[in-house]
C-alpha cells in the first residue's frame, strides 16, 4: 500500500471535522477523494502531508509510520488550489526549490528542472517569474514542483478550482498521462463530480468529515449502498418501497431484486434506485416487456447534446416515498427525471402536458436504508433537548429529520437543531403535541421517533408515541452528549436481533461502543446459557463489521438490577427491547420495561420496538 | 471622422493630477526651490569653502552615520517585532502593539529628555553601562540611540500587513518540498518582506536624517563631535550667517536624496536576490 490511514479524526474548536477517517491506496491508483465543502477532504489531505497534526489515527507511506514525521520528512508533494509558486523567484527556480534545499548541485538540478519542464509541457518558460504565466501554466509549475524531489505520493488539494473549464480537461489528461508514466500513488480532492469520475481509478465520497463510500466511479454510479452517494453522484430517482417476499413493491409494481444487501429481520422499507437513463418512457398504446410505474404527465423537457432530460410528474402511490428528486411537501404527487437518446426522442416525442407511459428498466435496492426520524419538539426544558440531541444525531447518521412543532416555533427550532442536516421538514402540531404524531408518522414513515420527557415519568408519553405507528422510540430525559457506550438489554431469539441490528444501524454513524446485555436467572440450565452465548457471539458479529466496537456480557440474577448495574457502568444510552405487535395499537410498557423507563434517570433511553410473531 | 481620444473608465483624471501636482508644487517644491536658489546665489568657491569646513564635514558625517546605523538596526529589530506580533499570540500582544507606535505619538523633545535621563551616568541604564566604560549620553552613539528610538514604528508597521496576508500555502509548500524551517525563512518568507522592510527603512532613514528635537538633548552639541547637521544649520541662521545656513541645507538636502534613492534601489535588488538565493 502507498498510502494507508488508520482512523484518522480532527477536532476544530471541539467539533469533529474529520472522524474514523480510513483509508488505503495501492501502488500507482489516482484515487479522488470527492465531497461536498466543508466535508473534511482537504483536511485528510493536509494530515496525509503533516501539514496538520491528527487529533487520532495514523498515517503510512509505503508501509513507513510517518505520522510523528514533520512534513519536510515525509516524502509526500502538494498541490495546492491557490498554486502557492515562489513569486519572487522564476519558473526555474520554482521548480528546482525541493532540489535547491537538499543542496543537489546546480547541472544536476538545472538537467531534472528542465525535464520536468518538458513533462509538463513548459518547456522554455523556465526563465519567466510565475507572474507572467496564465493560471494553468502556473498550475503546471506548482506539479512540476512537486514532482521535482521524486515524491513516494502526490496529494493535490482541489488543483483545478480555480481555472476555467477548458483549461480544466487538458490539465486533467496531463495530469492522468503524467500520474501513469510515473505509477505515483496520487490522492486529489475535489469537489466536482465530473472531474472525479474523469480521473480516478476509484472514488472515495465523503460527507461530514467521514468516508461514505469508496469504489470504482461506475460501481458507486450505477450500485450504490447509501442515500448519500445515490444523491450526490448524478441525477437519480430514489423512493422508498414496501419490502415484499420477492423484491419491492412501489404502488401497483412489484419489482424482483437480484440482491436485497444486509439481511435485516422485518425490514419494512427498502430504497431503490433508478438513474434518468433507466427510465423507459412508453406511449400509451405501446407495449412492452418492462414494468411500468404508472401514468404522468410531462412537466418540464430540455435539450442538452446527446440528451433529452425530462421531468415527469406521476400521481402518488399509497406506502411509497420519494427521496430524489425532491417535490414540494404536500404537492400530492411525485416526480421522475428521464433522459432518452435523440433517436428514442424522434420515436416519441414530448411537449410539457402530455402523457406518457413510465416504465423502469433497472431498479437497485440500496444496502443501507437511510434513516428517517420524527421529533417532538416541546418547548419544555426536555424537549428542548431532545431537539439538540436529534440535531446532533441526525447530522451524524445523515438521517432525514421530521419535525413536529409543538408550541415551539420553527426559528428557535433551527437554532437548537444547529446546521448541516441533510433534509430537515416542519409541521405544526394541529391539536395537541401527542395527537399530530400518528398523522405525521404515516406521512413520513420514520425509524425512529425522538421526544423529550421528564426523567421518571416518560411512561405514558412513551406509551402513547409507540402505539401510534411501528417505529421506534428515543426519550430524551436531559442534556447529554451523543452517547459514547451504548447498553443493549437484549432477548435471546428472533426478537433481540432487531435490537441488535436497529442499534448497529444507528451507532455505526456515531463511533460509540456497544456492550449487548442479555440476563438469565441464575438457576438456568446449561442449555440456556450455551443458547445465550451464542446469541451474544452472534450479536457482536453482526455489529463488529459495521464498525461498532463490542462487548458481550451475560448476566445472571435479577433482569432489573442487572441492568441497572450495568448502566451505572459508564454507559451513556440504554438500549431496550419491548415486544409489540405490528403497526398502531395500544401499547402498555408493564413489567420490567415500565419500571426501567421509571428507574434509569436522565440518560437517553431507545425503545427498540421487535415484532410479535404474527400467526 | 476625427477618432475621439479614449478615456479611460475612471472620471476626472486631468482634475485630480492636476490638484495632486499643484499641491505638491506648491507645499513641497517650492520651499525647495527657493532653498536651491539662495544656495545658488553663492559663488562655487564660496560654497564649497562653506560646505568643506571640518565642523561641516564632521556634521554631515555624523548624521548620515547615525541615521544608516539606526535604519540598520531597527531593520533588523522592526522584522523582530512584526514577526513576533503576527506569528505569535500571547497575552498582552495588543499592549505591545500599542507600544509600538508610542515613538510616533511622543513630542520629540519629550523622548529626547526621557533617553538622556535614562542613558545620562546617574540614570538607570547609563549607570549600569558606565562600569562597562560604555557612555551613552553626551556622545554619537547617544545620537543613534535616539535615532533608533524614534524610527522603530516605520519597519514594524510596513512589514505588519505584509506578514500577515502572507499566504500560509507558501510556506506549507516550502515545508512539503523538504526546506528545513529556516531556510522556508530565508528563502521564502523574507523576500516577500523585504520590499516593504526596504519601505519601512527608507522612511525610518528619512526620519533620521531630519530628525532634531529627541537628538539635541542626548548628543550634547560638542562642534565637530556630537553635532548633527540640522542643528548645525540652526546655529548658522541663529548667527544670521543664511548664506552658511542655506549652503549646509541644499547639500544635506541632495546627500539626503541621493541616499534614499540608492537604498530604495538597493532593496529592491534584495529583494529579487534574496528570492533567487
Amino acid at each position: 500500500m502507498s498510502i494507508r490511514l488508520e482512523g484518522l479524526a480532527k477536532l476544530y474548536d471541539g467539533h469533529p471535522v474529520v472522524s474514523d477517517f480510513s483509508l488505503e491506496l495501492p501502488a500507482g491508483e489516482l484515487c479522488v477523494l470527492l465531497g461536498p465543502s466543508g466535508s473534511g477532504k482537504s483536511t485528510v489531505l493536509r494530515i496525509i502531508a503533516g501539514l496538520l497534526a491528527a487529533d487520532r489515527g495514523r498515517v503510512f507511506l509505503h508501509g513507513r509510520d510517518v505520522s510523528e514525521l514533520p512534513p519536510q520528512a515525509r516524502g509526500a508533494g502538494f498541490v495546492f488550489q491557490s498554486y502557492a509558486l515562489f513569486r519572487g523567484m522564476t519558473v526555474a527556480e520554482n521548480v528546482g526549490f525541493a532540489l535547491a534545499v537538499r543542496g543537489v548541485a546546480r547541472a544536476e538540478r538545472r538537467h531534472r528542472v528542465e525535464e520536468l519542464l518538458e513533462r509538463v509541457g513548459l518547456a522554455g518558460l523556465g526563465k519567466r517569474l510565475p507572474r507572467q504565466l496564465s493560471g494553468g501554466q502556473q498550475q503546471r509549475v506548482a506539479l512540476a514542483r512537486a514532482l521535482a524531489h521524486r515524491p513516494e505520493v502526490l496529494l493535490l488539494d482541489e488543483p483545478f478550482g480555480a481555472l476555467d473549464a477548458r483549461i480544466r480537461t487538458e490539465l486533467r489528461r496531463s495530469l492522468r498521462e503524467i500520474q501513469r508514466e510515473l505509477g505515483i500513488a496520487t490522492l486529489f480532492v475535489t469537489h466536482d463530480q465530473e472531474e472525479a469520475f474523469a480521473l480516478g481509478d476509484r472514488i472515495a465520497v465523503m460527507a461530514l468529515g467521514r468516508l461514505v463510500e469508496v469504489g470504482p466511479p461506475r460501481e458507486l454510479y450505477l450500485r450504490p449502498q447509501t442515500e448519500f452517494v445515490a444523491t450526490f453522484l448524478g441525477a437519480a430517482n430514489l423512493l422508498v418501497g414496501e419490502a415484499t417476499e420477492q423484491g419491492v413493491r412501489i404502488g401497483p409494481v412489484d419489482f424482483p431484486l437480484e440482491h436485497r444487501g444486509e439481511s435485516e429481520p422485518a425490514r419494512r422499507r427498502v430504497q431503490v434506485l433508478f438513474r434518468p437513463e433507466d427510465v423507459a418512457l412508453l406511449g400509451e398504446q405501446e407495449a412492452g416487456a418492462l414494468p411500468v410505474l404508472g401514468t404522468g404527465t410531462v412537466e418540464s423537457c430540455s435539450f442538452a447534446g446527446a440528451f433529452e432530460h425530462l421531468r415527469l410528474r406521476l400521481p402518488p402511490f399509497v406506502g411509497v416515498r420519494a427521496i430524489a428528486p425532491p417535490v414540494p411537501f404536500g404537492a400530492g404527487a411525485f416526480a421522475v427525471v428521464a433522459s432518452r437518446p435523440p433517436h428514442e426522442a424522434r420515436k416519441l416525442p414530448l411537449a410539457p402536458g402530455d402523457p406518457v407511459r413510465v416504465a423502469v428498466r433497472r431498479l437497485h435496492a440500496l444496502a443501507h436504508p437511510g434513516l428517517q426520524f420524527l421529533l417532538l419538539a416541546e418547548p419544555s426544558a426536555e424537549g428542548l433537548e431532545a431537539v439538540a440531541f436529534a440535531g446532533e444525531l441526525a447530522r451524524r447518521t445523515h438521517a432525514r429529520l421530521a419535525v413536529i412543532l409543538a408550541g415551539l416555533d420553527e426559528a428557535t427550532a433551527r437554532e437548537r437543531l444547529g446546521r448541516g442536516l441533510g433534509e430537515l421538514t416542519f409541521r405544526p402540531a394541529r391539536g395537541g403535541a401527542v395527537a399530530a404524531v400518528p398523522e405525521a408518522a404515516r406521512l413520513t414513515g420514520p425509524d425512529l421517533v425522538i421526544a423529550g420527557a421528564p426523567a421518571g415519568r416518560g411512561t405514558p408519553l412513551a406509551e402513547s408515541l409507540l402505539a401510534s405507528g411501528d417505529h421506534h422510540l428515543l426519550v430524551v430525559r436531559g442534556p447529554r452528549p451523543l452517547p459514547a457506550r451504548v447498553l443493549v438489554c437484549a432477548a435471546v431469539g428472533e426478537p433481540g436481533k432487531e435490537d441488535v441490528a436497529f442499534t448497529g444501524r444507528l451507532v455505526r454513524h456515531l463511533g460509540a461502543g456497544v456492550t449487548v446485555l442479555t440476563v438469565l436467572p441464575e438457576s438456568s440450565p446449561a442449555v440456556a446459557r450455551a443458547q445465550a452465548e451464542r446469541f451474544l457471539q452472534a450479536s457482536a458479529r453482526t455489529l463488529e463489521p459495521l464498525g461498532v466496537a463490542t462487548e458481550t456480557r451475560l448476566g445472571l440474577g435479577a433482569t432489573e438490577e442487572e441492568i441497572l448495574a450495568a448502566l451505572a457502568g459508564g454507559h451513556d444510552l440504554l438500549v431496550l427491547g419491548v415486544p409489540l405487535p405490528k403497526g398502531a395499537g395500544e401499547v402498555a410498557l408493564d413489567g420490567i420495561a415500565g419500571r426501567l423507563v421509571s428507574r434509569t434517570g436522565d440518560a437517553p433511553l431507545l425503545v427498540v420496538r421487535s415484532f410479535e410473531e404474527s400467526p | 471622422m476625427g477618432a475621439r481620444r479614449r478615456r479611460g473608465p475612471l472620471p476626472g483624471f486631468g482634475l485630480s493630477l492636476g490638484f495632486t501636482l499643484s499641491y505638491l508644487g506648491a507645499l513641497v517644491l517650492l520651499p525647495f526651490a527657493a532653498l536651491v536658489l539662495r544656495a545658488a546665489s553663492l559663488t562655487p568657491a564660496r560654497f564649497w569653502e562653506l560646505v568643506s569646513a571640518p565642523r561641516a564635514v564632521a556634521a554631515f558625517q555624523l548624521s548620515f552615520g547615525a541615521a544608516l546605523a539606526a535604519a540598520a538596526v531597527n531593520l533588523l529589530f522592526g522584522l523582530l517585532v512584526a514577526w513576533v506580533l503576527e506569528r505569535y499570540r500571547f497575552p498582552g500582544r495588543r499592549l505591545v502593539d500599542g507600544l509600538v507606535d508610542l515613538p510616533f505619538a511622543l513630542p520629540t523633545a519629550v523622548a529626547g529628555i526621557a533617553l538622556t535621563a535614562l542613558y545620562d551616568e546617574r540614570g538607570w541604564i547609563g549607570a549600569a553601562l558606565a562600569p562597562l566604560g560604555i557612555q551613552v549620553a553626551y556622545t554619537r552613539l547617544g545620537v543613534a540611540v535616539a535615532l533608533v528610538f524614534i524610527g522603530l514604528p516605520f519597519v514594524v508597521r510596513t512589514v505588519q500587513p505584509v506578514l500577515r496576508d502572507l499566504e500560509p500555502a507558501l510556506e506549507e509548500a516550502a515545508a512539503s518540498l523538504g526546506a528545513a524551517r529556516w531556510q522556508t525563512v530565508r528563502r521564502v518568507v523574507l523576500p516577500e518582506l523585504l520590499p516593504a522592510a526596504g519601505t519601512g527603512v527608507v522612511l525610518a532613514l528619512a526620519r533620521g536624517l531630519g530628525e532634531y528635537g529627541s537628538v539635541i538633548f542626548i548628543a550634547g552639541n560638542l562642534p565637530g563631535l556630537t553635532e548633527i547637521a540640522p542643528l548645525l544649520i540652526m546655529i548658522r541662521l541663529e548667527e544670521y550667517d543664511i548664506a552658511g545656513a542655506t549652503a549646509i541645507a541644499a547639500t544635506f538636502l541632495a546627500a539626503s536624496l541621493l541616499l534614499l534613492f540608492a537604498v530604495n534601489l538597493l532593496s529592491w535588488r534584495q529583494g529579487r536576490k534574496a528570492a533567487v538565493g
